[in-house]
């Protein structure tokens, strides 16, 4: 009996001790990052059987638990994957909307400034100085707009390294998970299915956690005690303790963007993009696909778009040389790039036929064995189906302002090859100024009325306008001379003239070579006017005021907006999609800070709950201690009767 | 529910994260005195500021603008000025030269409007502040008025250069010089009655008026006076087309009263004095005079001598006074009437200043309105922000004090 009373304080010191134990890990581990809180599971130990009845045995440790709860853990790891996407694409859209978005920084300055400087020259036409200035800002609006689209290939750059920095983790933390992955699957062979390596688990959760803020995972948990990690649609990154990897290369369609590919055993395989979802990488790749390549493609809209049209007035003037105008402004031109991977080397290009229509898309053109389907390279709507005998002249594509063709290669196109189109892309790259001599530029207007003095009617000729558009019609400078027989009657000679008498219309107005002017009054029979060259018209500004209209002319989205209102859209638009994302990814912020801490309420370690803990395990120590001193005396006290 | 205790730092640190990084907007804000920092702050409001700056931009460009075209309507308007009151001189000259003169009396008088007559070439070549000639149409750089053997050319044309006044409002700032100084009616603008070369009688005749628009197309007529026996007779004949041809129904021998009416097919003038036999009166649709021909007449006719007992010179004398006297007018019409359009061009300037100042007004106050920061929300928000972070960092820093251990 005595020998009992021994062993249940030595098993009673025991449990105590491992108490104090497992409490000392918890109070070391209390900011470890992962760490599950442990506790001992004690019970009693087996009843001895006398004829007295049971008696109790001690007490023992049968298994050290941790708090773990499986579906808090996995609402952590989704909050986590969603709160670093959100965050990741936050951060970055908010580089974009604030470079867009500067009133002093953004593009708004620059093209006041142009314009107001273009006001100036009208102001004073023949002044050298005027039109140094609006040389000046031209230049400024391009290298503001150049500026603006390096700033944004930086950024693209930057994520290029983001993406290989990403893939690299998703890799490190694959390969340790596989790794702990088999550590896990020895201990728990060597311990049995009841008791669980804690610390391995708790670090294998962790990486599992790391890996969701980069990627949006799922996991399998297998009898043995291994975890597998599923991605995207179901690729397999680890399964038991093999580690399957992620690669950042080249896209094949734009040499310049990176995109993920699956690599294991079997070899290398292209996965959609649009199924990396979740985490940092897929923050990137969305970021990349619905802000930076938009925002490009519409500052590059913008670019082209004031380049080709103040090119078509600029070209209507003529300089103070008399000369008439050329290109004030180039731009970039679409690009149409066949993937690497195709296996026919036909060539397609693109060309823009109306940058009024121009929408700012990218266009993938892909084969299916009979025809090249055209369609929308973000959203996969189809535009439009050509076939190759369409194709190999120019086709005009209804609603994008391109035109397409395919010059056929050597060998013949396979169903699946693809070229990527990107009308506005290089827009802003491409952007540059094509005129520096200030006196080369076409304020005038090319061709200028004359009535003789000798005439004997009042009647007034208007200064004509050019009215043919482009090209100019070529015999728009030509001399031509009106001679009128009657009052509404006239004849015309010059090159280029109608033949014949003809009859003055209604309102006076006649068109000749490109031109239209309008008589007013009566003319008499013998008057003549003449229309020519407009030579010496050092202060003629008709063509530079016309230049000067352009800037609230609706010259873009199919005439609905004019350049300011372009940039006003695409600021509105990169400012409600950072708006969005500030809100969601704070929303998002504040979830997983919810659901960590209901996860921590259970799994993490309370120090005033470890105190109390410890003073439990002390006192049950001492208790256990005091019942083996009373055992110890109780024996002395028969040992002194034997005295 | 149970707290870990790295819950607890973790979310003080989170909450005081999320205050100061709020004080920093509102800072930011108070600094810039802009409410929209980033466009995401208002997306609507950052586009639609956008739109604005330009529109007031350009508002005030095109104030800019009417404050160049005002300069150079003004000063036009200056010489334009100094033309009239040249003009008014010279008419007074002609007026005074009608009284009986000595010889040497009209010579002066030729010498004094010789004289104008340069000063009118200056006025009519002047140049701008940059260099520019006023009255050559749109070439600035070419002298306009050219004085040459034919008289005085005009080198310019007829193009007006132009001003964005307003958004949709294009100011001509310039006037061509052939429509100021060279397209003048001669006559009375319609028609223009004269002497053939060589009349031989006393005679004059005034410029007459149209009676009868409709009935006065720019024919041309002959009127030639006989004298048989003392009576004087007049006959005239329609010479639009060159030869001459009877008038329907025939003006033939009608007697001839000095100073009476004499009408034709919807027009009247008069013939004054006494003319000879086989003198002749052209009437011909009005042609354009320039002022610089008038005043070069009106010099020849001073400079012409007048010998004693000689009718006719002393009615080429009168007649050129005359003739001078009703093209100065119709030369002073002609600048007057420029003049007017200047005045109505600088009044619509002013009226355009007041709504552009107007308009630049409502801009900014939009403006302001949209992307301004509101400084007293502002301060009252920093205030609210800072106890909240007060509380924030006294709260952690009480209970992070709380510790079982301290007990033990």
């Amino acid at each position: 009996m005595g020998s009992g009373i021994y062993s249940i304080g030595v098993s009673a010191l025991k449990v105590a001790q491992a108490g104090i134990s497992v409490t000392s890990h918890n109070i070391a581990n209390a900011n470890t990052p992962g760490y599950t809180r442990q506790e001992i599971l004690q019970s009693a130990a087996l009843p001895q059987n006398t004829g007295a009845g049971f008696f109790g045995q001690g007490a023992d440790v049968t298994s050290v638990k941790r708090n773990y709860d499986e579906f808090l853990s996995a609402q952590v790891g989704e909050a986590q994957t969603r709160s670093s996407n959100l965050n990741t694409q936050y951060a970055l859209s908010q580089q974009v909307s604030n470079l867009l978005g500067d009133p002093n920084g953004g593009l708004t300055p620059a093209l006041q400034d142009f314009f107001g400087s273009i006001n100036t020259v009208a102001n004073a036409p023949e002044s050298i100085a005027a039109r140094q200035t609006m040389i000046g800002s031209a230049q400024s609006l391009s290298n503001r707009l150049q500026s603006l689209d390096s700033r944004l290939t930086e950024i693209r750059n930057g994520l290029n390294g983001q993406i290989t920095n990403s893939t690299a983790s998703i890799n490190s933390y694959a390969k340790q998970i596989a790794v702990l992955n088999d550590n896990i699957v020895r201990a728990q062979a060597l311990s049995g299915p009841n008791q669980a390596p804690n610390d391995l688990l708790d670090q294998r959760d962790q990486l599992l956690t790391q890996l969701s803020q980069e990627i949006r995972v799922s996991s399998v948990k297998q009898p043995d005690g291994s975890m597998d990690v599923f991605i995207g649609n179901g690729q397999s990154l680890v399964i038991g303790k093999q580690a399957s990897s992620l690669q950042a290369v080249s896209s094949p369609t734009d040499q310049s963007a990176l995109e993920v590919v699956y690599v294991n055993d079997k070899g290398v395989s292209r996965i959609q993009q649009s199924a990396l979802q979740g985490g940092n990488l897929g923050g990137y790749l969305t970021f990349r696909q619905s802000m930076l390549d938009p925002a490009q493609n519409a500052l590059g809209r913008l670019a082209i778009s004031v380049a080709d049209t103040f090119n078509q007035q600029y070209q209507q003037g003529i300089d103070l040389s008399g000369a008439l105008g050329g290109a004030f402004f180039s731009s970039g031109a679409p690009t149409a790039t066949a993937a690497t991977s195709n296996v026919g080397n036909s060539v397609v290009s693109a060309t823009i036929n109306s940058t009024n229509a121009l929408s700012g898309n990218d266009y993938t053109l892909s084969f299916d064995g009979t025809n090249y389907n055209l369609m929308d390279a973000t959203s996969g709507t189809a535009i439009q189906s050509f076939t190759a005998t369409q194709l190999a002249t120019p086709q005009v594509v209804i609603g994008t302002g391109i035109t397409l063709q395919r010059t056929a290669g050597t060998v013949t196109d396979v169903a699946g090859d693809s070229f990527l189109i990107r009308p506005t892309a290089t827009g802003a790259r491409d952007f540059k100024l094509a005129v520096t001599d200030p006196a080369k530029i076409a304020a005038g207007n090319p061709v200028r009325a004359n009535a003789p003095l000798t005439n004997l009617s009042t009647a007034v000729i208007a200064q004509p306008t050019v009215t043919s558009g482009l090209p100019l019609n070529v015999n728009l400078q030509q001399p031509i001379t009106l001679t009128f027989t009657s009052a509404s009657t006239y004849t015309v000679t010059g090159t280029g003239a109608p033949g014949g008498a003809q009859t003055l219309p209604a309102g006076g107005a006649i068109s000749i070579n490109g031109w239209t002017t309008q008589i007013t009054g009566t003319p008499a029979a013998g008057d003549t006017f003449t229309v020519g060259t407009n030579t010496n018209s050092s202060t003629d500004s008709t063509n530079v005021l016309k230049l000067a209209q352009l800037q609230t002319t609706n010259t873009m989205m199919h005439g609905t907006a004019s350049y300011q209102g372009a940039y006003g859209q695409l600021i509105s638009q990169v400012g409600t999609q950072t708006r969005e994302l500030s809100v969601t990814s704070t929303a998002q912020t504040s979830m997983l800070a919810q659901v960590t801490k209901s996860q921590q309420s259970v799994s993490g370690v309370n120090l005033d709950e470890e105190a109390a803990n410890l003073l439990r395990y002390q006192q049950a120590y001492q208790a256990a201690a005091k019942a083996m001193a009373i055992a110890q005396s109780m024996f002395d006290t028969v040992l002194k009767m034997g005295g | 529910m149970r707290i870990s205790t790295s819950t607890f730092y973790n979310e003080s640190v989170t909450s005081m994260n999320q205050v100061q990084s709020n004080i920093a907007q509102t800072t930011q804000q108070l600094a810039t005195g802009r409410k929209i920092l980033s466009p995401a702050d208002d997306p609507a409001g950052a586009a639609r500021a956008s739109e604005l700056t330009q529109a007031d931009t350009a508002n005030t460009q095109f104030g800019a603008n009417r404050i160049a075209a005002t300069n150079t309507l003004s000063l036009a308007d200056g010489v334009l000025q100094s033309v009239t009151n040249l003009i008014l001189d010279v008419k007074d000259v002609s007026t005074a030269a009608a009284s009986s003169l000595s010889a040497a009396d009209r010579k002066a008088m030729a010498a004094d409007v010789q004289g104008r007559m340069q000063q009118l070439m200056g006025l009519a070549n002047s140049q701008d502040g940059t260099g520019n000639y006023l009255f050559s149409g749109a070439q600035g750089n070419t002298q306009p008025f050219v004085a040459t053997v034919a008289g005085v050319v005009y080198q310019g044309d007829d193009v007006q250069h132009k001003v964005q006044a307003a958004a949709s409002r294009q100011i001509p700032v310039t006037d061509s010089g052939a429509d100021i100084f060279m397209r003048i009616r001669n006559g009375n603008g319609t028609f223009n009655a004269a002497p053939a070369g060589g009349n031989t009688g006393d005679s004059t005749v005034s410029q007459g008026v149209v009676t009868n628009v409709a009935s006065y197309t720019g024919q041309s007529y002959q009127l030639t006076f006989a004298v048989a026996a003392g009576v004087t007779t007049y006959s005239i004949t329609d010479t639009t087309a060159g030869a001459p041809v009877a008038l329907a129904p025939p003006v033939t021998n009608v007697p001839y009263v000095s100073g009476q009416a004499i009408s034709v097919n919807g027009i009247q003038f008069e013939v004054k004095g006494a003319p000879a036999n086989g003198d002749v009166f052209n009437v011909a649709p009005s042609t354009n005079q320039s002022i610089f021909d008038t005043l070069n007449k009106l010099v020849a006719t001073l400079n012409t001598p007048i010998p004693s007992g000689s009718p006719m010179a002393n009615a080429n004398y009168r007649q050129g006074l005359s003739d001078a006297f009703n093209a100065l007018d119709q030369g002073l019409n002609s600048v007057l009437g420029t003049r007017a359009t200047m005045g109505a061009r600088l009044r619509e300037l002013d009226a355009l200043n007041v709504s552009g100042d107007e308009m630049g007004l409502q801009y900014k106050s939009t403006l302001s309105r949209i992307q301004d920061t509101d400084y007293s929300k502002a301060i009252s928000e920093l205030t609210q922000q800072q106890m909240v972070l007060t509380a924030a960092q006294k709260s952690f820093s009480q209970v992070s004090k709380m510790s079982l251990f301290d007990y033990l």
